[in-house]
């Protein structure tokens, strides 16, 4: 019922915006391009599950036709390279992680520049400057806006209210709180694993920069990798520590599926996961009233936590940017996002956070109330920078996850794996 | 002038035939070659996928030589296909011999040895992936249960090419075991019953006979599994992604990381390429070793 109630005020909104647009000199018209076809290339995950849901609403507003090109993350990116290489245009709109690979496309031109039509081309109620400005600064590069936010997500940490209480933990407020909490909880339980998260070497990245930036590292200083700086040596031994020590067996093979999988079968008390696990951590309702979430607790430098999203691209190789931009822009409109935010994506936008039906939804369970002031802070203080700042991002997380493993597994002392990861990493910046 | 006049409608039937059958045989020369011809080309660019390509000779192919992961790589690949093959060959042969026996086994339980191999690999790879969890998985509850010591199994830099060895053996053994059956039933009995006559013992019989004449077609089972096991792809991608570091990284995977995770396209060409030769190469060796050991 709430789903069509949201749908009939989308529809509203359409016809207020359409009204609204006839009234003006430079109508904005969702009708504009009736009869044309847009093929968005989606990465087969929550956020694109939910949109599609709503398909048939945008086809019904804009008379445009949603060809939609489904696959797994890394076989849309595979399909996205074949695509990009060949010039052609058959993809008009993809799904893109500026945190990893936007300046990478950035740097190749596949992306379509957005700036001009987010002034020119947009309806009345799209509300542009609504949008996180953290991930539109993130999606900017040399000055081109090159993706719409479509959510924010981050790492979060989950933890069990009632083995904290049985063991006599307090809620974690530092990163050593969190080391003392596990050590506490092996001696207490040996049945559960004190601490859970990523440990998979592409993966880990993803959850130990938010520890690393916590504790005052940063990946680069002066144009060279910083790994064997103090902070950024602390910080890989601190990550791998807890994940050695208090981790389960085989953690270097763990990443989302298994970190989800272990804390809702109850086996781990906590779990330094992504916020959009949530939804599968609650699965089967065991978890929604003993756990609590929060951001990772401050270290020496407080709270950075790591704030990312997907985003929206219309491909530079489209013949019919414009076209593909109205799907861009219905897919990222307040009304749009408050569809899917029910559905358990989070918004990036502060308005839709605060939609008092967003907020109903919020507040039916405590854990929901948890996660989305855990968003705000990510959305307040969030950093992007997942892996190196450099274009080639994605094989600079490979060496940052290889470090960190060789501490895990024990096969290198930290100053060999921080000197062998900076030497690799040096050569990978010094490539541009 | 018959014969002329035949000779004429032959040439033309040739040449029909040729003119119909042409465009059939230029498309799957061309579908096989512009793929190989495209990656010789891409493996002299240097080409990242997100530039333009410029050529660069055999650079790529320098590369390879100072490049550790390439070596190490070479390394898991060759340690891979011997240990999976030689499971696979032992355990094929007992299984085949072992079916060919028990004529009285019913079709279902047949069925049942050879359905592994109609799996897919990554259902596979998906599977053993759960079995295998140190934490969640059966195997180390089984092992727990027998009071036996729990193993990290694909977690484990020590241990995870004998587990991903393990889980192909499972998945491809009914196959060999399906080639070497056909090649079991294909034995002259003559041969048997000479030895049945001279008093051999079944382990000689296997010994002197059944080896020896089986040996083709378990050349032939070898080269099969030789193709497959030296591109091994799909369960380590599903299971460890070439992890834990970079303990299961074998060529295969690091070129198509190097490809399409790190968009270096020219050097992931160059890579393939080798690997092509390799397999190539160790294909080339079996089948002389085939027309050795032909009866």
């Amino acid at each position: 019922m709430r789903a069509r109630a949201f749908a009939a005020q989308l529809m509203l909104s359409a016809i207020v915006i359409g009204a609204a647009g006839s009234a003006r000199a430079t109508d904005f018209d969702w009708k504009k391009f009736q009869g044309k076809t847009v093929t968005f290339l989606a990465n087969n995950n929550p956020i694109s599950q939910a949109l599609l849901t709503h398909k048939a609403d945008f086809e019904k507003l804009t008379g445009i036709t949603l060809k939609v090109d489904g696959y797994q993350e890394q076989q849309m990116r595979q399909r996205l390279v074949t695509v990009m290489n060949a010039h052609s245009d058959e993809i008009d709109v993809f799904m893109t992680l500026p945190s990893r690979e936007g300046a990478q496309f950035g740097a190749a031109g596949w992306y379509a520049d957005l700036t001009s039509m987010t002034r020119n081309e947009v309806a009345p109620e799209y509300d542009y400057a609504g949008l996180s400005q953290a991930l539109l600064k993130a999606a900017t590069y040399d000055g081109k806006l090159t993706s719409m936010p479509m959510n924010i997500e981050g790492p979060v940490l989950y933890y069990r209210t009632d083995i904290f209480k049985k063991c006599g933990v307090d809620e974690p407020k530092t990163v050593a709180d969190v080391e003392a909490a596990a050590k506490k909880i092996k001696a207490c339980d040996s049945s559960i694993t004190p601490f859970v998260s990523r440990g998979l070497k592409p993966a880990l990245p993803y959850t130990f920069s938010n520890l690393l930036h916590n504790m005052g590292g940063s990946y680069m200083e002066d144009g060279k990798s910083a790994l064997c700086s103090p902070k950024d040596k602390a910080a890989l031994e601190t990550y791998s520590r807890l994940l050695r020590d208090y981790g389960p067996p085989g953690v270097v093979n763990y990443s989302f599926p298994q970190i989800s999988a272990l804390y809702r079968a109850g086996r781990a008390a906590m779990a330094f996961e992504a916020s959009n696990e949530l939804r599968t951590v609650m699965e089967g309702g065991e978890r929604l009233k003993d756990t609590t979430l929060i951001p990772f607790p401050a270290g020496e430098a407080g709270q950075v936590p790591t704030a990312i999203g997907w985003g929206m691209a219309v491909s530079a190789n489209s013949k019919q940017p414009n076209v593909a931009w109205y799907f861009v822009q219905w897919a990222t409109s307040p009304a749009v996002q408050k569809l899917l935010a029910v559905q358990g994506i989070a918004p990036p936008r502060s308005a839709v956070a605060n939609d008092p039906e967003y907020r109903k939804w919020i507040d039916e369970e405590p854990v929901r109330k948890e996660w989305q002031a855990a968003l705000d802070v990510l959305a307040a203080k969030g950093s992007s920078e997942v892996g190196y700042p450099i274009v080639a991002n994605p094989e600079s997380r490979e060496f940052i996850g290889q470090a960190v493993q060789d501490l895990i597994l024990n096969q290198k002392p930290v100053d060999q794996a921080c000197a062998d990861a900076d030497k690799a990493l040096d050569a990978l910046i010094a490539k541009k | 002038m018959p014969d002329a006049a035949a000779t004429l409608t032959e040439d033309r039937q040739r040449l029909e035939l040729t003119a119909l059958s042409a465009p059939a045989v230029l498309f799957t020369v061309g579908m096989i070659a512009f793929p190989v011809i495209y990656t010789i080309w891409l493996s002299f660019q240097s080409f990242s996928s997100t530039g333009k390509p410029s050529f660069v000779g055999l650079a790529n192919y320098a590369k390879l030589v100072s490049d550790n992961e390439f070596w190490h790589g070479l390394w898991v690949t060759v340690a891979l296909y011997v240990l999976s093959l030689v499971l696979q060959l032992v355990f094929g042969i007992w299984l085949a011999l072992v079916l060919s026996h028990a004529r009285r086994l019913s079709s279902i339980v047949r069925s049942l040895f050879i359905s592994p191999f109609m799996m897919p690999p990554v259902v596979a790879g998906m599977m053993w992936l759960v079995v295998l969890d140190p934490s969640l998985g059966a195997a180390n509850y089984i092992l727990t249960s027998l009071h036996l010591p729990p193993s990290d199994w694909l977690a484990s830099p020590t241990w995870v090419i004998p587990t991903v060895a393990l889980i192909d053996t499972w998945q491809w053994t009914p196959y060999v075991a399906l080639i070497v059956l056909g090649g079991l039933q294909s034995l002259p009995p003559s041969v048997y019953e000479a030895a049945q006559i001279d008093g051999a013992s079944p382990f000689k019989t296997f010994q002197r006979i059944t080896l020896p004449l089986l040996l083709p077609t378990i050349v032939t089972a070898t080269i099969l599994r030789s193709v497959d096991l030296l591109r091994f792809f799909d369960i380590i991608y599903i299971t460890t992604q070439g992890g834990p570091g970079n303990a299961s990284n074998t060529l295969n995977i690091y070129g198509f990381r190097v490809g399409f995770e790190f968009f270096n396209i020219g050097y992931a060409s160059a890579l393939m390429l080798t690997l092509t030769a390799i397999v190539f190469g160790v294909v080339l060796a079996f089948n002389r070793l085939r027309g050795a050991v032909a009866w």
